[in-house]
């Protein structure tokens, strides 16, 4: 199951709203570890309502999605490599390096 | 055993000295009697036996105070108990909800706990000792179970389950780093019944990963008490 955070980020997208989890942010989420999980302990999205769990039931299969997709995007980013050696690469044989990147790229799709 | 009774006794001529007794000779004020003086002194002259703390200074003498420079006593400093500490077995990794406040658990190993009032997690303030408490927590974020990519790390005491004090720190996206020990501390004015709690906070940069609290050294909690 995604994570709560993201659930309430993709909350706030959907209503053209930005979810700030930062210090003095507009949203606190909390687990007290007692077994319940965790929940939002504080919202201050300015003109946006705290959902409920049924509101963030329905974006629970697309807060998977994006969090798949953002662990293939950092496990891409991983095996690419440095940037200064990719360049390097380019410049002494970019069609070799294409082919490199196509493969990782084909071996970690995207959901 | 003669005795003579006039009503003064001095030297044979004016300013001159009068002594009395000699070289191993007791001179003794009878129980009952009180000796005056109105002239001076020396302090100097007396050589022997201990001086009663109480003619020292006004106020109670004791163990627990100390005698001012005004000549009056004052209680002694503090003892700075309550303390407590504790910190996580080094097997116990707790893993936290991504960008979620919470409370870190099991911090039992090494523990000191003078006045049986912690519990793992939380310390209570118990009964005679409020007061103002200095209190630290440390957790050691780890990030490299879940891409070596934390973005963000922050650190809490929490008094009465409301966030009391903050420390730590958010990265730009896309900077990103695996391991780091945050700590938190400060001064609380706590009272009877009140408790508080380290929490904890982890931020992986690609959303996708809950990052943990590792056990080990680095991550406890404690406190003590500074004064009334």
């Amino acid at each position: 199951m995604a994570s709560l955070s993201t659930k309430v980020k993709l909350y706030c997208e959907a209503n053209s709203k930005v979810a700030d989890f930062n210090p003095g942010g507009n949203v606190s989420l909390q687990d007290d570890s007692d077994g319940n999980g965790p929940y939002i302990k504080e919202w201050n999205v300015t003109g946006l309502a705290q959902p409920t769990d049924a509101d963030l039931t329905t974006y629970d299969a697309a807060a998977t999605t994006e969090e798949t997709n953002n662990t293939v995007k950092n496990t891409r980013k991983t095996a690419y490599g440095d940037i200064g050696d990719q360049l390097d690469e380019i410049f002494k044989d970019i069609d070799a390096w294409k082919t490199r990147i196509q493969g990782i790229k084909d071996a970690n799709p995207k959901s | 055993m003669s005795e003579i009774k006039v009503d003064s006794i001095g030297p044979r001529v004016d300013s001159g000295t009068l002594t009395i007794g000699a070289s191993g000779d007791t001179i003794t004020i009878p129980s009952g009697a009180t000796f005056t003086q109105s002239g001076t002194m020396n302090a100097s002259a007396i050589t022997a036996g201990t001086m009663a703390t109480a003619r020292l200074g006004s106020g109670t003498a004791s163990s627990s105070t100390f005698l001012r420079g005004d000549q009056t006593y004052a209680a002694a400093g503090e003892i700075n108990q309550p303390i407590w500490f504790g910190r996580k077995g080094d097997a116990a990794d707790q893993v936290l909800t991504r960008a979620t406040k919470t409370k870190i658990t099991s911090m039992t190993s090494d523990e000191i706990d003078t006045n049986g009032a912690y519990s793992s997690s939380r310390f209570t303030v118990p009964s005679g000792h409020a007061g103002k408490y200095f209190i630290h927590g440390s957790l050691v974020a780890d990030f490299t179970g879940v891409g070596s990519n934390g973005e963000e790390t922050y650190s809490y005491i929490y008094k009465n389950g409301v966030e009391t004090l903050i420390s730590g720190f958010t990265f730009d996206p896309g900077g990103k780093f695996h391991t780091i020990a945050q700590n938190v501390s400060g001064i609380i004015d706590l009272a009877v019944g009140d408790y508080v709690e380290l929490y904890g906070k982890l931020t992986d940069d690609d959303g996708g990963q809950n990052a943990q609290v590792s056990g080990g050294k680095g991550t406890n909690f404690g406190g003590f008490k500074i004064s009334s």
